[in-house]
């Protein structure tokens, strides 16, 4: 354990734990867009900058990413310091030029008294900050379907050569934890649409309802071991089965039916 | 872990005072959640089921989980879900094969039963007792000749 000051309070944090855990415990709110706890942090907002000095550092400080700095014996941290709420500041304003319409950007903004950007606003701009979260969760989960390609202003997520990704099964999960919702996709209940890629979905057997993409529910038993019938039936359904099998058991031998 | 939740069919009225202890007992900012406990008829005369999670000793939700998001809980043996770390694929709500790993869409999260953390509510509230929380009592092994 190491004892560190969070905004003038003594706290206590694991070792090899990230700042911001260690703020978020302590009941402190700093926006922290890229970051989620099914991945590594990767410190690509920095909305997340907090303010970090020690004793002996002689007056020095530095502005560091808090989802990526270690907890440190002895650092003394400020989360809201006036330097953090103009650094906090110029960030959300130069998200706010590239995505004007992006909703959770514009209400963080006014959250820090910005409405509109005082840079000049991306003409083609979109609702991607380029965290990266979609990348990363997708790397995790083993697809690797989809990356940033490009650089610069020319940077942006797509699949490879811009076409329907080979790897994806359809899972969703990038379009579910986007921050800013601009990952699209559609689904009628028979197929679904995402990175340009059409997918047919497993339907229930007993009642229609669809479930999972037929190559998600295909990568689960080959990779994951699952039985295969497991996704013959939806939720529901599987659920009534149990009722009746344990319905079946308690009857075992008695003539009685209804 | 000292206790067992133990369900007991043959006792079950259906009166479906569970589900509405286990959708309120987690509510999400003050709105009833979904239940995770499902009292269903069986086919057979007067005889219902409270269908709940079984808490599997290899459960499919966890092996189906590409982010580790469904983890035991070494305090209550619950299989505890991450709401944090879940990125909702939904693999899991299609691989139980009891259907006790739910969608629940007014609150866009995925939910399953984690024993309300060692006290389920629901076995308080059920007025015949066919939830019940047991003391497991620890019997002494004969060892094999």
């Amino acid at each position: 354990m190491v004892t560190l000051t969070i905004n003038g309070k003594l706290v206590r944090a694991r070792e090899g734990e990230m700042l911001l855990d260690a703020i978020r415990r302590e009941g402190i709110e700093i926006p922290a867009t890229c970051q989620h706890e099914a991945v590594e942090p990767y410190g690509a907002c920095r909305l997340c900058t907090v303010e970090i000095t020690k004793a002996d550092w002689g007056g020095w400080k530095n502005h560091v990413t808090s989802c990526l700095y270690p907890v440190q014996e002895g650092l003394i941290v400020s989360t809201h310091s006036e330097d953090v709420i103009r650094i906090r500041k110029t960030i959300l304003d130069l998200f706010l030029a590239r995505c004007p319409n992006a909703e959770l950007i514009q209400n963080m903004a006014a959250e820090y008294g910005i409405t509109r950007t005082s840079y000049e606003e991306v003409p083609d701009g979109n609702d991607c900050i380029l965290c990266g979260l979609c990348t990363r969760v997708c790397d995790k989960m083993g697809f690797q379907a989809i990356s940033t390609v490009g650089r610069g202003h020319g940077k942006e997520v797509a699949p490879p050569l811009g076409e329907a990704p080979p790897d994806c099964v359809g899972c969703l999960a990038c379009a579910q934890i986007c921050p800013t919702n601009y990952i699209k996709f559609t689904d009628d209940g028979t197929t679904r649409t995402i990175w340009g890629r059409e997918f047919e979905l497993v339907k229930c057997e007993t009642t229609g309802q669809p479930t999972i993409t037929k190559e998600f529910a295909a990568y689960l038993v080959k990779h994951r071991n699952i039985p295969e019938d497991y996704f013959t039936r939806c939720d529901s359904a599987h659920r009534e089965e149990l009722a009746k099998t344990m319905g079946r058991i308690t009857h075992w031998g008695r003539q009685e039916e209804a | 872990m000292n206790y067992r939740f133990v369900v007991k069919p043959e006792l079950c009225i259906g009166c479906r005072t569970c589900e509405l202890a286990c959708s309120f007992a987690h509510s999400v900012n003050g709105k009833p959640g979904r239940s995770r406990i499902y009292p269903l008829g069986t086919g057979h005369k007067e005889l219902w089921v409270p269908v709940v999670c079984l808490q599997c000793e290899d459960p499919a939700c966890a092996r189906s989980c590409l982010v580790d998001a469904i983890t035991r809980n070494p305090e209550t043996g619950a299989m505890d879900l991450d709401a944090e770390r879940c990125v909702r694929c939904m693999a899991c709500v299609a691989a139980c094969p009891f259907g006790c790993s739910l969608h629940d869409a007014n609150h866009q999260m995925v939910v399953k039963c984690d024993l309300c953390g060692g006290d389920p509510v629901c076995a308080h509230f059920c007025p015949t007792k066919a939830l019940v929380l047991e003391p497991i009592v620890q019997q002494k092994k004969k060892k094999s000749a």
